[in-house]
């Protein structure tokens, strides 16, 4: 593969490194599991990239390849366990716009969330990411009714887990 | 508001807080190796190829082979031997046709099912080798007592002795410990490997069929 195509890979790439970064908080902890992840989506995006024409855009296309490292491809390096830590670093700049009740309930979604399965975070991703059920379901590779359905039942999930 | 909700609102506005690696960073991870499940698969599979074409070749050269050829019967030899290869051309075409199928831009779905075929190739793969070598042994067995002119002494002798019945006891325990032993080894491993590698993506790929039921 060319250096152009790895020079404008890279650049792409890093313009649009959050997204990949919000995948990795959904299904990692720690910081080194964050980066490990991180790195694994960007070799299986670049191996993907020969396959991406740019009729779609570079995010939508590569909010699919991260997606599918992150639940199938990814071999998890051993655990990491300084879990909340890097949680809450990310937090803390938000911090002053918050009081603290609303911070501990946010940090308790959070944790309600890394709980749920991989396909659940999956759809709980794309949820927040703003993405039409059309498209989560062609993502998954399922139907766009059981998109619906499935997330309402995440939703009640995530309730059963904040009110035990 | 829903709790949902609530977290996608913070979802958006901490948009900014992530690290942001520079090109360099990214550069470099490019070139690292990949430690993905397809990559496992890929060379586990590959090393399976090579066992058992590594077993016949040292079978070939084995004391057990040099006897069967000195008993001139290649009209039965020759024909298993291409029988051989053609099981092992044919598997790792069919393996390599379903590797090259696994693509990351497929749906979550599709990309799981796909990798599970091409697994599943290679198991197939071990099944018939396992079953062909079962039935070669066998063979190789009728061959010997048919055929060999030590082992014909040997009947005979025990014939006279009148133990007989121990001697064919003890030749068939012997075949059957040493294919228990193979066998157990092979499941072992096959447990061991592929219950660490794939339990994650048959939980995943369960959950998203139970979906569409």
């Amino acid at each position: 593969m060319d250096l152009v195509m790895e020079k404008s890979f890279v650049q792409q790439l890093q313009e649009n490194q959050n997204l990949i970064h919000k995948i990795c908080r959904l299904y990692t902890n720690g910081e080194d599991a964050h980066k490990d992840l991180f790195q694994e989506i960007t070799i299986q995006l670049w191996k993907a990239y020969p396959k991406f024409r740019g009729d779609s855009k570079f995010t939508t296309w590569a909010y699919r390849v991260g997606l599918n490292t992150a639940i199938t491809l990814y071999r998890k390096k051993s655990r990491t366990v300084n879990t909340i830590e890097f949680d809450n670093t990310l937090h803390k700049i938000n911090q002053e716009e918050y009081n603290y009740e609303e911070e501990e309930h946010l940090k308790l979604l959070y944790q309600a969330v890394h709980q749920l399965n991989d396909i659940d975070k999956a759809l709980v991703f794309m949820y927040l990411e703003d993405k039409d059920y059309g498209e989560i379901a062609e993502t998954l590779g399922i139907s766009e009714v059981n998109a619906r359905v499935k997330m309402n039942r995440i939703k009640g999930k995530l309730k059963k887990i904040l009110n035990p | 508001m829903e709790a949902l909700d609530k977290l996608k609102n913070d979802w958006k506005k901490n948009g900014g807080n992530y690290p942001k690696f520079s090109e360099q960073e990214i550069y470099a991870m490019l070139h690292k190796g990949s430690s993905s499940i397809v990559k496992w698969i890929l060379i586990i599979s590959i090393l399976e190829f090579l066992f058992w074409i590594g077993l016949s070749f040292l079978m070939k050269d084995s004391q057990g082979s040099q006897r069967i050829n000195n008993m001139h019967i290649d009209y039965i030899i020759t024909p298993i031997t291409i029988l051989n290869y053609v099981i092992i051309l044919y598997f790792s075409i069919l393996f390599y046709i379903n590797y090259k199928k696994i693509s990351a831009t497929d749906s979550a779905k599709k990309l799981m099912s796909n990798i599970l075929k091409t697994r599943k190739v290679v198991s197939n793969y071990i099944f018939v080798m396992i079953l062909y070598s079962l039935i070669g042994v066998v063979i190789a067995f009728i061959l010997l007592f048919m055929y060999d002119q030590e082992l014909v002494k040997m009947i005979h002798e025990s014939e006279e002795k009148g133990n007989l019945g121990w001697f064919y006891l003890i030749y068939i325990v012997l075949a059957l410990v040493a294919t228990a032993i193979i066998l157990l080894i092979y499941w072992l491993f096959y447990k061991l490997i592929y219950g660490i590698l794939l339990k994650r993506l048959k939980r995943n790929y369960d959950e998203l069929k139970k979906l569409d039921f």
